[in-house]
């Protein structure tokens, strides 16, 4: 593990060092050879054209896919650190990665607060001594609970849900359901938090106010973020670092100043032939300087 | 040996009419995703209605047994089609995109509707029928007098399976209505924007499934000689069997695991216990589901996040 | 545009396509009863033969081509007419002569069942909302509304449960009904932690109960142990079968589940019927032993040596009825323990964990959720339930066989989750009152008793697919109080 001892006696220490993944479907080479780090307190963004493998990444990381090769160490808070492609899909949320899905996926029949309540789980589950004391209605679950509640209200609050709490989760906004989930997420005291196209349906005011909403989380929490986005503008205006992956192998990598000139990342986004014009939508979110269209 | 072989006669034959009635719950679960409870039903419904049709024809006169086979598979297949398309009709249509265990309630609902309905109108004691088909073949006769035999009846049974089988893959491989049905299987919204009549494809899957579990309980009726409104249940249970051995969703596969039923359940009441033949289907249902619920021919499902 | 209006500009093209439609249904009509009511095989001298009744097929046709035409006229806005229509066609029926009266009882349903669709259509016309969607918010409130009531209901009718032995009327028959029911709602409560909580189609249920009643019958029987030694053990052996099969299938899916557990329960009904040198086989066990006074007293009249009586003990005079109602005591008292537990573990980390994985399992795993250990504890609770149901219904008996655990009393367990509606516990008693209790009340009828019931079945999921009463409560509120909640639901329909 020297690997992360050097890295962690740099500025941030490394969270997540993904090295060398590869994941095969059948014939299909999804993800090629992808090694990165995530840093606590820093937004790690993976940006990548459609089928990219982005989402193949992120389903290894969380332990829903098992990857074909590589290694996959995280340090939980406690210093010890894990090989997440070696753990079942459960305990990966239990050493501190949270993570939202892209299609949002909240217990719709069940209340706003209940959604956060399910996500602390495992503290509750030992707090209520695995029922017994819940049954008993002894103080000590009491008190859990109640501290549950509090973890719940100050997510609410940090999401602007406080009000419909009580809410059932399936009759939200859109917008409030992607806000959800990630107070859920964060309501599992993550180390990592893991966020899969979460501006994916927002309108630009709303995707603004993620923004705050995930800034405030870095620099509050002092967590690591690690996005899937195809919104450049999110992407450029938050990431600290960035991942760049096109048909399973990453081709850039680094601030988004220098990604947005990388001459890999244009071609792969904008095609092979280069004489093409910009459409100017995306030589803005991209920031490149388009030939002929002056400064 | 000659046990053996007149195990595998018995199982073979046995296979053959469990496999057409697995075909009615593959070709359903393909399409629509559900486990149609009431298809061992509409078996049984086809029996009763091939009891009735003998009985009628012989009141009528026609005795000639080509005849009158042929007649009663016509009208069995008829009538049962009706009760097939009746029932998806009343009890699955309306639950198109109900939370997915809601299909499957109204489908034992309906079963026990059906089971009861028969009883009532036909009352519960069995139904004898006299022979229909008698005779057949010596194989081989052993010293000490024991014979294998093929009879005319297996014979018919058999053939007459490989025929429907050969004819109903070349119905879904060639002609429209089978390209609407595998359209509808891969995704049924696409399907109905391609102006593909997806209710109507529906129905129709479950009419051909039913007439197939007619021809199975036709054939049952003349090879037992005896039925009774309970028997859909067991057979029902065994066809969904087969269906999931073969691999759900497949239709060699259902032929292929009605057949391995059939023989493991002949060979099991012939060399271990009778009373446990259909502890050895429900043994080999949970086993499948459990260590390979993809089935023989089935392709892997993979959970999407 | 109005009603009226649509209606005089489409009328001259509705009747045609009606009548049409209504013909079709009546060839399918005649097509399903043309064998099976029309020709009833009975027994001969000869052998099989057929009688004929096609009056009543004649008459089913009828109706049937009426009733779609009333249907289909309801449908294109003639409702106000088609409502008349079948209250007149009501009364008709009620005085008109049938050759059977399952004729009559079909044609005064049907007649009400159009008459209902047209008031209902009626009712929409009228007051805006139409549509599913309207039909399930009102359902919805409606059950909203029982759960409120049940708040201070229920401990009336616990009372009454209390009282009941006592009342002028409870004779021996009122009291073994009252039992039947209580066994009925246990079971149902039992149930409804897998089916209704954690959202798993369990299509064997009664194996437990049948694990829970044999153990208690064996175990008497072998080694002589007393009810009371038995019960929990009988519990806890249901909960080891529980996580027996659950281990191995709880990771397949829904319907696959579902078909897995219906073969575990055959197969141990199989077993227990072929095993005859250990459980009696078809004869079952007869003579278990019924429960004494907790260990300390007997209900006979004289008592073995160095017993006592529970007549004498408390001076009452002696009477058979005395044991009924402690039996009546003792299943009241499970059953309100099987609900306290249920309604307090719901709102504890394993109960909510059990409702979000029927809502979502993938997010469930994300949350670090073992979704496997959580399931089995669902289904081994569940089971053990099921496993001190059975140890009653075996000491209640007397007499236990195969025959009382076979597919249908799942079956019918698994109705009474469906029908009140699933997760809803005053949904178990009510739709108990109705699948056990209105059966029991109409003997008479008790033919078509499954009959109903299978429709019952298919005609709830088709019209409410998720129950009668199934209204979810949050487990825990942030916002307390009646006003909040009253609030929260208007803002919700608003959304």
């Amino acid at each position: 593990m020297t690997a992360l001892d050097t890295a962690a006696a740099t500025a941030a220490p490394v969270l997540l060092k993904v090295e060398h993944l590869c994941m095969r479907f059948g014939g299909l080479l999804a993800v090629n050879d992808v090694s990165f780090t995530a840093k606590a307190g820093q937004i790690t963004a993976v940006i990548g054209p459609n089928g990219a493998g982005k989402t193949t990444v992120f389903n290894c990381i969380t332990g829903f896919y098992r990857p074909s090769a590589g290694r996959l160490s995280f340090r939980g808070d406690d210093g010890t650190v894990h090989l997440l492609e070696r753990l079942p899909g459960y305990r990966i949320a239990g050493i501190g990665v949270a993570r939202t899905f892209q299609n949002i996926r909240l217990f719709p029949r069940m209340s706003v607060l209940e959604n956060l309540m399910v996500a602390q789980h495992r503290p509750l589950m030992r707090a209520s001594a695995f029922s017994v004391a819940g049954l008993l209605g002894l103080p000590s679950y009491r008190k859990a609970e109640r501290e549950g509640v509090e973890l719940a209200r100050h997510w609410l609050e940090r999401t602007g849900l406080v009000d419909v709490a009580d809410w059932e989760a399936g009759n939200l906004p859109y917008g409030a359901q992607r806000r959800l989930e990630i107070a859920r997420a964060m309501c599992t005291r993550p180390q990592l938090l893991c966020l899969d196209e979460p501006a994916a349906g927002l309108n630009p005011r709303e995707s603004a106010e993620l923004a705050d909403l995930l800034r405030s989380i870095r620099d509050g929490e002092g967590i690591g973020v690690l996005l899937i986005e195809h919104d450049m503008s999110v992407v450029m205006t938050i990431s600290d670092h960035v991942v760049v992956l096109d048909y399973g192998r990453k081709i850039a990598e680094g601030s988004p100043e220098a990604v947005r000139s990388d001459a890999a990342v244009i071609k792969a986004y904008l095609g092979e032939d280069e004489d093409d014009p910009l459409p100017p939508e995306v030589a803005a979110d991209l920031g490149v300087r388009v030939d002929g269209e002056g400064a | 040996m000659e046990y053996f072989l007149q195990q595998l006669i018995n199982g073979l034959t046995l296979g053959a009419i469990y496999g057409l009635i697995a075909i009615g719950y593959t070709m359903v679960y393909g399409i629509i995703g559900m486990i149609n409870f009431a298809h061992g039903e509409i078996y049984m419904i086809g029996a009763f209605v091939a009891v009735i049709a003998f009985i009628v024809l012989g009141l009528a006169g026609i005795t000639w047994a080509p005849a009158a086979i042929a007649l009663v598979l016509l009208l069995s297949m008829a009538f049962t089609a009706v009760y097939g398309w009746t029932v998806e009709r009343f009890a699955y249509r309306p639950l198109r995109g109900a939370p997915r265990l809601a299909p499957l309630i109204s489908a034992i609902g309906m079963s026990i509707l059906l089971q009861n309905y028969v009883q009532l109108l036909q009352g519960a004691r069995v139904k004898p029928i006299p022979p229909v088909v008698q005779g057949g073949f010596t194989i081989i006769e052993r010293a000490d007098g024991f014979a294998v035999n093929i009879s005319y009846l297996q014979i018919l049974i058999i053939l007459t399976t490989v025929a429907l089988m050969a004819g109903f893959t070349a119905l879904i491989n060639g002609t429209p209505l089978g390209r609407a049905q595998r359209a509808c299987e891969q995704d049924k919204k696409m399907a109905g924007l391609l102006g593909v009549d997806v209710d109507r494809t529906i129905s129709l899957t479950f009419v051909m499934g039913a007439a197939l579990a007619a021809v199975a309980g036709v054939m049952v009726t003349m090879y037992y000689g005896v039925i009774d409104f309970f028997i859909g249940f067991l057979a029902g249970v065994k066809a969904f069997t087969a269906a999931v051995l073969g691999g759900i969703g497949s239709l060699p596969g259902a032929m292929l695991g009605g057949l391995a039923i059939g023989l493991i359940e002949a060979f099991w009441s012939g060399y271990f216990s009778i009373e446990y033949k259909d502890v050895a289907a429900f043994s080999i249902l949970v086993l499948v589901l459990i260590f390979r619920p993809t089935g023989l021919l089935g392709r892997p499902e993979i959970e999407k996040v | 545009m109005t009603a009226a209006t649509l209606n005089a500009g489409a009328s001259r093209s509705v009747l045609p396509a009606a009548l049409k439609e209504a013909a079709i249904a009546a060839v399918v009509a005649l097509a399903l009863t043309l064998p099976f009511v029309g020709l009833r095989t009975v027994d001969s001298p000869q052998g099989l033969t057929v009688v004929t009744r096609f009056g009543e097929v004649a008459i089913a046709v009828a109706l049937v081509f009426i009733g779609r035409l009333g249907l289909v006229l309801v449908r294109e806005g003639y409702a106000a007419a088609v409502l008349g229509a079948s209250i007149a066609a009501a009364v008709v029926f009620w005085l008109a002569p049938f050759p059977t009266p399952p004729l009559r009882v079909i044609a005064l349903g049907g007649a009400g069942v159009i008459a209902i669709r047209a008031a209902l259509k009626l009712r929409d016309m009228r007051g805006g909302a139409a549509g599913q969607q309207a039909r399930d918010n009102r359902a919805d409130r409606f059950a909203a509304k029982v759960q409120e009531l049940t708040r201070w209901l229920g401990p009336l009718v616990v009372l009454f449960a209390v009282a009941l032995p006592f009342m002028p009327f409870a004779g021996r028959s009122v009291i073994d009904i009252g039992i039947l029911l209580l066994t009925y709602i246990m079971l149902g409560w039992g149930l409804n932690i897998i089916v209704g909580y954690a959202g798993l189609l369990d299509l064997g249920y009664v194996a437990f109960y049948a694990v829970g009643a044999y153990s208690y019958a064996l175990l008497a029987q072998y080694f002589g142990w007393s009810f009371w030694a038995c019960l929990p053990l009988a519990g806890v052996l249901a909960a080891m079968a529980g996580l027996m099969l659950g281990f191995p299938v709880l990771r397949l899916r829904g319907d696959y589940f579902a078909i897995v557990t219906l073969g575990f329960g055959e197969i141990i009904r199989i077993v227990l019927l072929n095993w005859y040198d250990f459980t009696g086989g078809p004869n079952g066990i007869s003579g278990i032993p019924r429960p004494d006074f907790f260990g300390i007293a007997d209900f006979t009249r004289n008592p073995a040596e160095g017993k006592v009586a529970f007549h004498e003990m408390f001076g009452l005079e002696f009477d058979p009825l005395q044991r009924i109602i402690f039996l009546y005591y003792l299943i009241l008292v499970l059953a309100l323990a099987v609900n306290f537990f249920t309604l307090r573990i719901r709102k504890l980390p394993i109960g909510r964990a059990w409702e979000a994985l029927r809502e979502d399992e993938i997010a469930c795993t994300a949350l670090g959720i073992d979704r496997t250990r959580i399931k089995l504890a669902a289904f081994s609770i569940s089971a053990m339930w099921g496993g001190f149901a059975g140890a009653f219904f075996a000491t209640r008996q007397g007499f236990i066989s195969p025959e009382s655990f076979t597919f249908l009393e799942s079956a019918i367990i698994l109705a009474i989750v469906v029908l009140g509606g699933m997760g809803s516990q005053v949904g178990v008693v009510v739709a108990t009152l109705i699948v056990i209790g209105l059966p029991e009340a109409f003997r008479e009828l008790s033919e078509y008793r499954m009959l109903a019931f299978g429709m019952g079945m298919v005609l709830i999921m088709v019209w409410r697919p998720s129950g009668l009463l199934a209204h979810r409560e949050p487990t825990v509120l942030l916002h307390g109080g009646r006003d909040a909640r009253r609030k929260r639901a208007a803002a919700e329909a608003r959304a």
